[in-house]
């Protein structure tokens, strides 16, 4: 029997979709104080204000981050949510689970939480929603020992990082995207469990310009993978997608009838740089053109695939926060090598650059992007040592002026005032 | 010169026991040595939090640090209504 009248939820439930109330609603039934969070949340529907005391002190030993504390403002009327800690749960690389291990990580959440969760995070952990202060350690305590799973980052640490299913299973991908996400989260233990930072920081790492973990607007380093040499071209293969014996698009669109297959219309009239054409029956393009955003081949995956001098474009600043507004990462490196067979040294130097850098320069509460930002990007790339190559450039210059630095200028910038005021009277 | 870390540590507690706001940035104690690299303060301040003479303060996006005896607990706080 419900515990609190709801009647602005139960509104909730009588629309086509899936309701989390009806969910909520079979989740009370073992779980009786989920009803105080049914209820509080009505009481918020009703005052347009939120009842939760959001942060605190909360965590477990050793660790300064994977847990939010979380508390109800109205704990005598809603004592089911007195406490409502979130716990952020380290995913697998490309979220791999085996349902035997969904299943213990549960039976421990209904043990010790409130059963509810949230799969996945936009960081990408798995979100175990309210537990109380006592129960943490408890927690940890088994789901390190006896599942061999560990906390995400939170706060100002380095957050938990994220990948594409990279080379697992996918064919496109230009590096192993799992093998670097796992290294860098392994070699980065203290970032993602205490604070490091003035804010927080996100890695993500995708193996191909689809970018499937959406890395370039949610990351503050975006590793995307690319290739630097041509896009391998099957020309048999090309003219059985014209004459429609190869569904387009790996037949992902083929629930309505488009109409038949255009490779004017659908691939080289869509190429943002126009570097493709058919000549002589044979699709050719201009590789130097390219930009590698993976539109053809998306369209005719077994004609056209990426090349074979592999690696990572590296984008940077990307932030999405829905008050201040969104940014996309800018683009800092073109073409990087991103390999284990050196421990990804070269991504590490310039994690570990922009990381010097921005924890003396950034303000609190600042994503490393804002700073990029507010110093701007001639001085970014200065500091990180990169050359300012034509991709560097968004839009052609406003400012008439030339600013030059003290080293450009033959003689500097140093004058003797006295012998210049002989010359010049003020 | 950098302060040594035990020195640095006392900086930072004297800092975190004087400041007239309870909770502090990592950055807020960056002035108590200048000399030293933002990394060495910070994993300064994180030893003292494993020491028990400080506490980290989580509001999820941000992390601050504070003396135990100056940070609020907001376990058992009744608010609004």
């Amino acid at each position: 029997m419900a515990k609190h009248e709801t009647p602005l939820l139960d509104q909730l439930e009588s629309g086509p979709w899936p309701s989390f109330v009806t969910d909520m609603k079979h989740q009370a039934e073992t779980k009786p104080e989920v009803w105080d969070i049914l209820g509080q949340l009505e009481l918020s529907y009703t005052d347009r204000i939120s009842h939760w005391k959001h942060g605190g002190i909360v965590g477990v030993f050793g660790y300064g981050g994977g847990i939010v504390g979380r508390y109800s403002d109205l704990p005598k009327r809603f004592p089911g949510v007195e406490h409502f800690h979130t716990v952020r749960v380290a995913q697998p690389s490309s979220k791999y689970y085996s349902t035997k291990h969904l299943r213990a990580l549960m039976d421990l959440w209904e043990k010790y939480g409130s059963g509810m969760t949230n799969f996945h995070g936009s960081t990408g952990d798995i979100i175990l929603l309210g537990t109380r202060t006592e129960n943490l350690e408890p927690l940890f305590w088994d789901m390190t020992h006896d599942l061999n799973q560990d906390l995400g980052g939170s706060g100002s640490n380095l957050r938990t990082p994220a990948n594409c299913i990279g080379q697992s299973r996918c064919e496109w991908s230009c590096y192993d995207t799992e093998e670097c996400c796992y290294f860098l989260t392994m070699k980065y233990q203290d970032e993602i469990h205490r604070p490091a930072f003035p804010y927080k920081f996100k890695f993500k790492f995708s193996g191909c310009a689809n970018d499937c973990v959406a890395a370039i607007a949610r990351s503050d380093i975006a590793v995307i993978g690319t290739w630097r040499d041509n896009i391998r071209i099957d020309q048999a293969a090309v003219k059985e997608y014209i004459a429609g014996n190869y569904p387009a698009n790996g037949g992902a669109h083929s629930g309505r009838d488009w109409g038949k297959f255009d490779i004017q219309k659908e691939v080289i009239g869509l190429c943002p740089t126009e570097c493709m054409w058919m000549e002589g029956g044979q699709l050719k393009i201009d590789d130097k053109e390219c930009t590698r955003c993976m539109h053809c081949i998306n369209v005719m995956p077994r004609a056209l695939r990426p090349g074979v001098d592999t690696g990572a474009t590296i984008c940077v600043g990307a932030k999405a926060p829905i008050l201040d507004g969104a940014q996309f990462a800018t683009l800092i490196v073109p073409f990087m090598k991103v390999s284990k067979d050196n421990d990804f040294e070269e991504l590490v130097n310039f994690i570990e650059t922009v990381w010097d850098w921005w924890m003396e320069v950034g303000k609190n509460r600042e994503r490393v992007g804002e700073t990029m930002q507010r110093v701007g990007l001639p001085t970014f790339i200065k500091v990180m040592g990169i050359e300012p190559i034509p991709q560097h450039v968004k839009e052609p210059r406003s400012n008439p002026y030339v600013f030059w630095q003290d080293e450009e200028v033959p003689g500097g910038f140093e004058r003797d005032v006295v012998e210049f005021r002989k010359k010049h009277a003020a | 010169m950098a302060l040594s870390i035990e020195d640095l540590k006392l900086a930072i507690l004297e800092k975190a026991t004087k400041s007239p706001k309870p909770q502090l940035y990592i950055k807020d104690f960056y002035e108590c040595d200048v000399d030293s690299k933002p990394r060495v303060v910070k994993n300064a301040a994180n030893d003292l939090v494993k020491e028990g003479k400080l506490m980290f303060w989580s509001s999820g996006s941000t992390t601050m640090y504070a003396l135990k005896s100056r940070i609020k607990n907001e376990e058992g706080a009744e608010g609004v209504n």
